[in-house]
């Protein structure tokens, strides 16, 4: 029996075909706690600077954390890390579903493969069994043709499937992993990793036993964090809307990507958004392993030309991707361009970045119509946008340009346009404008895979209540988004928080935004799980050690602080009239960098962790290392 | 034998006979009797008539939902006029109500599953503190592309098919909730009532040569309590 860990890793090795199963010690679970930790443990020893993303030598760890299978409400997450072929720097994606959960059943908190399979294969674990199989039959397969091939193959309905698209075998920097159809690790090119080691999905079953040691104190904890959930007052909307509910409650605010962040505000953002969705298509309400908060939705298009189009999704990113972010005004097509995402294997914040670039290009004229191969790129030409999603996957023409990321893109199109990429260190960002929320601006600005507002989720700059911003961060505008005060705190705060989302592998709607776990409550409630001695001072710093050891592995690569930057119109352009509250406001980086480095007591002018902080985590060989490598 | 009394309670789509809610006829031994200027509609009553012998008639069949089921709906989809049948005493012409109430099931509502098994889960680990879904005794059947998530789950039967093909008699019907209950120790491990049961709600552990059903936890049904969405219920179908 299993309790919470299963204390064991898998490593397959494809180029020598073997196998090994590897202990993994009480104290090096206590001090990485899973999932996100130890990927990141493994990462930073496994795979050095010299490694390039796409070769054999680099590596893809796939990890669950203690909480996943278990009753845990969202318990369901498993993290996908690699040297990330999109940005050279951490590659790391998380998504939940049904994999994470299977993979513990059969045994294992990790799964480590390395080198490269001869010929297209697809990767079978049955508990013990693992075979290495012929994907011949699969290749150019879609997403859900895939999975259903395997489960078929198989012959189980419950066998869970990870798997890449044809993007990704046709070397989209931006493809994701993807698991019950939609539940995608999307961020980061993944999906490439996979595609370059000849791997096009890996199938899991297991039916190992997996318990908690002090089965009563876990169940009462359980119940009352579900009970604490149910009566949370954002249970109903994210049941009923999820994050589709922040299509108008963003565009309200006059921070919803509009056109490329050429605005924060849509006018026909009622036209796209989620309660749209909800009174038009939604069937019913969907969600992950063991969840109670069913945020996700099974939607069908009843009408039109996308008629008979259904599907579970899509989330927030998705939806605004292909609506307001390239201007485009019909909830179906932008229904329809996720769709497309989904069953290619794309991440949607990248395409609908690298389209919507290429749409302001095309606007500001540096982008000729001949260039863009004869396509008509006006804001919300959907027919457009559908051609450029194909292109991408295929790497045709202009597609074959923005399959490599924004920042690529226009370093081939027009060197003057670099500033107009919207991404961070490579990573292109989500469908909110930073200027109207300066917490997740900084966030973007320091997170560890490069632009993602996954690695903080600072939700408590939206409170608006000055004594809590007193309290909590020593700072009363810390409270407020247009305030760019105690956002340094903030971050810092908020990134350790989801670093124990991640690393229990739960989700953080409820860890991060619904805030309905203490540190004390998560070291009680592994304790009851593991048996293991974890306390609350020591889960803290387990948090903030894994924080460190990523920005000790993007350090190595060479980050510093004139990479923790965000694109220049955020830094300059004021938001226009229309957007309201946050009309005029830009981001103040460089005051809110210096508060975070030093609430990380990192160097302020560098951003590289100092010497006494890696010890005091017992990182040392970290600083050693960085004297050797000229670093310090 | 009981008089009836058919009361229009309900009326869940349009009607356009029309009947009106509180309309109602009686029925006293052979006779159907509607009060003066009303009318009954006779595709309703053509789906009522089957049961109204039934009604009249004191039953004594074991596990026998007629008794306790007192709402039926018209046969017409976008009617829906929803009858209820009042058992009547022929004597004071006052209403007889069922004198044991029969014990809730788990119903389940498809359309609502959100596919999430937590369910399973918290099957498998109440009764057998484990979080793998392997020990469930119910289980959800999913189609991701359709977006199908079907619970599975014992249904009670009233002439339960397992019970029967049992060679030894280790299945027997728990006397105050209904539910079947295996007796591990007479069990033998042959796997008969798995495969009698029409539905396919047995989970036959093949490691423990064990049959897992539905026990409806003593009436502390932890799936019920869990679902989300109301897509499974603790209650009895029929509107009793």
């Amino acid at each position: 029996m299993n309790y919470g860990y299963c204390q064991q890793a898998l490593r397959i090795n494809l180029s020598e075909g073997s196998v090994k199963k590897e202990n993994s010690s009480e104290d090096f679970l206590k001090d990485y706690l899973g999932g996100r930790g130890l990927n990141i443990r493994r990462l930073y020893d496994e795979v050095p600077p010299e490694v390039d993303p796409l070769s054999e030598d680099n590596k893809i760890f796939i990890a669950v954390g203690p909480l996943t299978g278990t009753l845990f409400p969202g318990g369901a997450r498993v993290n996908f890390t690699a040297k990330s072929p999109q940005t050279g720097i951490l590659g790391d994606s998380n998504t939940g579903g049904f994999f994470g959960p299977e993979l513990k059943f059969a045994g294992y908190d990790q799964l480590i493969i390395e080198g490269k399979a001869d010929e297209l294969s697809y990767i079978y674990i049955n508990n013990d069994q693992v075979e290495i199989r012929s994907a011949d039959d699969l290749q150019g397969k879609d997403v859900f043709k895939t999975q259903k091939m395997i489960e078929k193959e198989i012959g189980d309905s419950r066998v869970q499937v990870a798997c890449i698209g044809p993007a990704a075998e046709n070397g989209v920097k931006y493809s994701g992993i993807f698991c019950n159809k939609v539940r995608a690790a999307a961020r980061t090119g993944m999906g490439l990793v996979l595609a370059s080691k000849n791997i096009k999905a890996i199938a899991i079953r297991g039916t190992k036993d997996l318990g908690a040691i002090d089965t009563e104190k876990f169940k009462k904890m359980i119940k009352e964090f579900d009970k604490k959930i149910r009566e949370h007052q954002e249970y109903e909307t994210r049941v009923r809307l999820g994050t589709t509910q922040l299509v108008s409650s963003l565009n309200e605010k006059g921070c919803l990507a509009t056109r490329h962040f050429q605005t924060g505000y849509f006018p026909d953002a009622d036209k796209v958004s989620g309660e749209y969705l909800e009174k038009k298509y939604k069937k019913k309400e969907k969600a992950c392993f063991s969840c109670t908060i069913p945020c996700s939705r099974f939607f069908e298009i009843d009408e039109g030309k996308h008629k008979g189009l259904k599907s579970e999704g899509p989330e927030f990113e998705g939806l605004a991707g292909f609506s307001s972010r390239v201007g485009v005004n019909s909830i179906e097509d932008s229904l329809k361009a996720v769709d497309m995402c989904n069953r290619y294997g794309m991440d949607v914040i990248s395409t609908s970045e690298c389209i919507s670039l290429a749409m302001e290009l095309y606007e500001l004229g540096i982008l000729k119509k001949e260039d863009a191969d004869g396509l008509d790129l006006s804001w919300g030409n959907s027919e457009a946008v559908f051609t450029l999603i194909e292109k991408i996957k295929n790497r045709e023409g202009l597609g074959g340009i923005l399959a490599d990321g924004s920042l690529a893109a226009t370093e081939k199109i027009a060197k003057e346009a670099k500033n107009l990429a919207m991404q961070v260190k490579g990573l292109e960002i989500f469908q909110a404008d930073p200027r109207g929320i300066k917490g997740y601006a900084l966030g973007l600005a320091v997170a560890t895979r490069g632009g993602d507002h996954l690695r903080s989720e600072p939700w408590f700059e939206f409170t608006e209540n000055a004594e809590e911003g007193e309290k909590r961060f020593g700072v009363p505008e810390s409270a407020f988004r247009l305030e760019y005060k105690g956002k340094g705190k903030v971050v810092k705060f908020y990134e350790e928080r989801c670093v124990l989302a991640d690393s229990m592998e739960v989700c953080k709607n409820t860890l991060v935004n619904m805030e309905i776990m203490s540190f004390k409550e998560a070291a009680s409630l592994l304790k009851a799980l593991t048996g293991f001695d974890f306390n609350e001072k020591e889960m803290k710093k387990s948090a903030e050690r894994i924080m460190n050891l990523e920005r000790a592995y993007i350090v190595r690569e060479g980050i510093r602080r004139e990479d923790d930057v965000l694109p220049e119109r955020f830094l300059k352009e004021g938001l226009p009239e229309e957007c309201g509250e946050s009309a005029g406001s830009v981001v103040e980086l460089e005051p809110m960098l210096d508060e975070y480095y030093n609430a990380r007591d990192w160097y302020i002018e560098t951003g590289i962790p100092k010497e006494n902080k890696l010890n005091e985590l017992g990182l040392e060989e970290i600083v050693k290392e960085f004297r050797k490598r000229e670093i310090y | 034998m009981y008089d009836l009394k058919v009361v229009v309670e309900e009326i869940e789509g349009f009607c356009d006979m029309p009947m009106e809610i509180g309309d109602y006829f009686e029925v006293k031994g052979g006779k159907l009797i509607i009060p003066e200027g009303k009318h009954m509609c006779i595709w309703a009553l053509q789906s009522l008539m089957t049961i109204i012998p039934a009604k009249q008639r004191e039953l004594a069949e074991e596990n026998d939902w007629i008794p306790y089921t007192k709402r039926l709906t018209c046969p017409d989809p976008e009617g829906r006029v929803i009858f209820r049948i009042d058992r009547m005493d022929p004597v004071t012409g006052k209403k007889v109500e069922a004198t044991e109430k029969r014990p809730p099931r788990i119903l389940v509502d498809e359309d609502k599953c959100t596919g999430c098994r937590s369910c399973e889960t918290v099957c498998s680990f109440e009764n057998n503190g484990i979080f793998t879904p392997v020990y469930s005794r119910i289980k959800v059947e999913k189609d991701e592309e359709e977006g199908k998530d079907i619970p599975n789950i014992c249904r009670q039967c009233g002439d339960a098919p397992c019970v029967k093909a049992c060679p030894v008699g280790a299945l027997i019907r728990d006397e105050k909730t209904n539910a079947i209950i295996v007796d591990q120790k007479k069990c033998i491990g042959c796997k008969k009532c798995t495969e009698a049961c029409p539905f396919d709600a047995i989970n036959f552990i093949e490691k423990r040569e064990a049959p897992l059903i539905c026990d409806l936890c003593e009436g502390e049904v932890e799936c019920v309590n869990i679902c989300p969405t109301e897509a499974l219920r603790f209650e009895n179908g029929g509107g009793n």
